[in-house]
């Protein structure tokens, strides 16, 4: 079956058609990076690095860019550790397929839906702050507070994506052999020693997906935190595709909105760069 | 997928000792103490993933004046006029067709056009191979409206603005990585021998993929394709910023309930009830196959 040298180029076309028609915006946007453009008011002109240094130096840029950080890794850590916890019980006790089906159903939702759904729950006069009060404590402004609305909208992240670091860590934990569990046990290993030194090292390969597809999703998180709170209150969680997509649609300010869009591609390329880098290396390995 | 011994299974020995007996009644004990706590750990997560859906779905059967109640009610006089309301009107309805023509139509599309790609990049050794699947890999990874956002204005020029065929066109954005890595892991899965066998027997590549491959893929295509069906559904960047009045899908739709002024807390309960369904059908019927079809798609055992 010796195939023609130009076969498999013909049946990557199509795909490759597509990548094309998307690189097209995509260069266009880096383009605008470097320009003033403003929507109506003329054609892009080269201003430098402008808008970039704008970011960088400015309070509400490097606000932006601490959110998306912060956001990120405290919502990857929290998953992780919840999620994996999670599928090791489901995995140890019984009745595992009938709680996964329950736990997982939050993530089948549309992201925009579960962020309305928790708006409706955390609002002034919400179920949750009855919940809080019934309990005798304090009323919380959840969404609608400066210091609160960021961990407001970790909470929300956290209930949709935590099925999803519980349904790949199920799939890596099957691959743990039993007998390699069993024979530290014999040796006199305990649970926490036996996780750490068994468990953890085969569950690498795939704890780097989930940590690069979490990490990646929840830098460019926009669906919870514009639904919930647009940003606000004032830019308490405006990250930089919400700060991207109010300078792009709200202030018609293209040239900001794309040097902030392409300061998060670029930390999203490094994740999965390395991700890549770390997986191939492990099927060698 | 259950690895647990059942002890009933194993023959019962006929001299065993009492002492043999209470070591296996402690161990019993010990057992069914951890499976408490393990099963206490995960109703309390269960409940904290079940109460939203369950408030939203009670809040939809209720009358305005139960919604905006203060303690809120748990008891009430349970009543459907949420439902009659979206259903009656196209607030609702256009959204949600508008979902399953964009949905369908971007998965038909993403498998005219992944299944060849994946089955290229699975079984061919060429050139700039890795490059490809890389670079359509990235396409999942970048920020979406980094794209949409230019992408919007090209659409402007060419008429494809507020369009199904616009829309379709952008959800490959999310739909074709996803099922070209998942089907690549999938095909480089299967033994070559058997497409070297029915090649033997003098079958061109395209017998051996229709008969023996595609069969066997089947099952993680499906996976795949449910998978994209939900990451589709769920799109919200993308219709935000592309389509216009008459292309609005569920995601965008459903903010209508919320104007300035007020809220139509009940219309938008029960339209987020009826948006879930499509996710929880996937869930009840497809769950299981999904685990095997993700780790086959991200990790290679």
């Amino acid at each position: 079956m010796k195939p023609k040298p130009y076969v498999p180029y013909l049946l990557v076309l199509p795909a490759l058609a597509i990548l094309v028609a998307m690189l097209y915006p995509f260069l266009t946007g880096a383009w605008w990076s470097f320009t003033s453009y403003r929507l109506n008011r003329g054609d892009p002109s080269f201003n430098g690095g402008e808008n970039y240094l704008d970011l960088l130096t400015t309070p509400d840029g490097l606000h932006a860019i601490g959110t998306t950080l912060f956001y990120a890794v405290t919502v990857v850590i929290i998953e992780v550790i919840a999620g994996v916890g999670l599928a090791m019980l489901l995995n140890y006790g019984p009745y595992g397929n009938a709680f996964r089906l329950l736990i997982v159903l939050p993530l089948l939702l549309p992201p925009v839906i579960a962020a309305l759904m928790w708006k409706v729950m955390l609002t002034e006069n919400g179920v949750v702050n009855w919940l809080l009060e019934s309990m005798g404590q304090q009323r919380l402004l959840w969404l609608n507070g400066p210091d609160s609305a960021l961990w407001s909208v970790i909470l929300i992240d956290v209930w949709i994506f935590t099925p999803f670091v519980v349904l790949l860590a199920q799939a890596g934990l099957r691959s743990v052999p039993q007998e390699l569990q069993e024979a530290s046990a014999v040796d006199g290993a305990g649970p926490i020693r036996n996780f750490v030194s068994v468990t953890l090292p085969m569950l690498m390969p795939i704890l780097i997906v989930i940590i690069a597809f979490r990490g990646i999703d929840s830098l460019k998180m926009f669906d919870i935190i514009y639904t919930t709170t647009k940003g606000g209150p004032v830019n308490a969680t405006t990250n930089l595709h919400v700060l991207g997509y109010l300078e792009g649609i709200r202030n018609l300010n293209f040239g900001a909105s794309m040097a902030a869009l392409i300061v998060l591609w670029l930390l999203c390329y490094l994740i999965s760069y390395f991700l890549l880098k770390a997986r191939r290396k492990d099927s060698v390995g | 997928m259950s690895t647990q011994i059942d002890n009933r299974a194993i023959p019962a020995r006929q001299n065993r000792t009492m002492g043999h007996r209470a070591i296996v009644a402690r161990r019993n004990r010990k057992k069914r103490v951890k499976h408490g706590i393990v099963i206490a750990v995960l109703t309390a997560w269960t409940i904290f993933a079940l109460a939203p859906i369950t408030w939203i779905f009670l809040m939809s059967l209720k009358t305005p004046g139960d919604i905006v109640s203060y303690p809120p009610k748990f008891i009430f006089t349970p009543t459907i006029d949420n439902y009659i309301v979206i259903f009656s009107g196209s607030e609702f309805l256009m959204p949600f067709m508008n979902s399953l023509i964009v949905t369908i139509g971007a998965l038909l599309l993403t498998l005219v056009i992944g299944l060849p790609t994946a089955y290229a990049l699975a079984r061919f050794n060429f050139r700039g191979r890795e490059n490809i699947a890389f670079g359509i890999l990235s396409l999942r990874f970048a920020p979406e409206l980094l794209i949409i956002l230019p992408l919007y204005l090209i659409f402007q020029k060419v008429g494809l603005n507020d369009n199904y065929l616009g829309l379709i066109l952008a959800y490959q954005l999310v739909t074709l990585p996803m099922l070209v890595w998942m089907l690549r892991s999938f095909i480089e899965d299967l033994p070559v021998e058997l497409e070297e066998a029915v090649a033997l027997d003098g079958g061109s590549r395209w017998t051996a993929f229709r008969h023996v491959l595609f069969r066997l893929i089947a099952p993680g295509l499906g996976a795949s394709l449910m998978l994209s069906f939900i990451w589709a559904w769920n799109q919200y960047t993308l219709p935000l910023v592309l389509s216009g009045k008459n292309t609005q899908v569920i995601t965008t739709g459903i903010q209508q309930y919320i104007a300035y002024q007020s809220i139509e807390w009940g219309p938008m309960a029960a339209a987020t009830v009826v948006s879930m369904i499509p996710g929880i059908l996937f869930a009840v019927f497809s769950l299981r196959w999904i685990v095997g079809g993700l780790t086959a798609g991200t990790v290679k055992g």
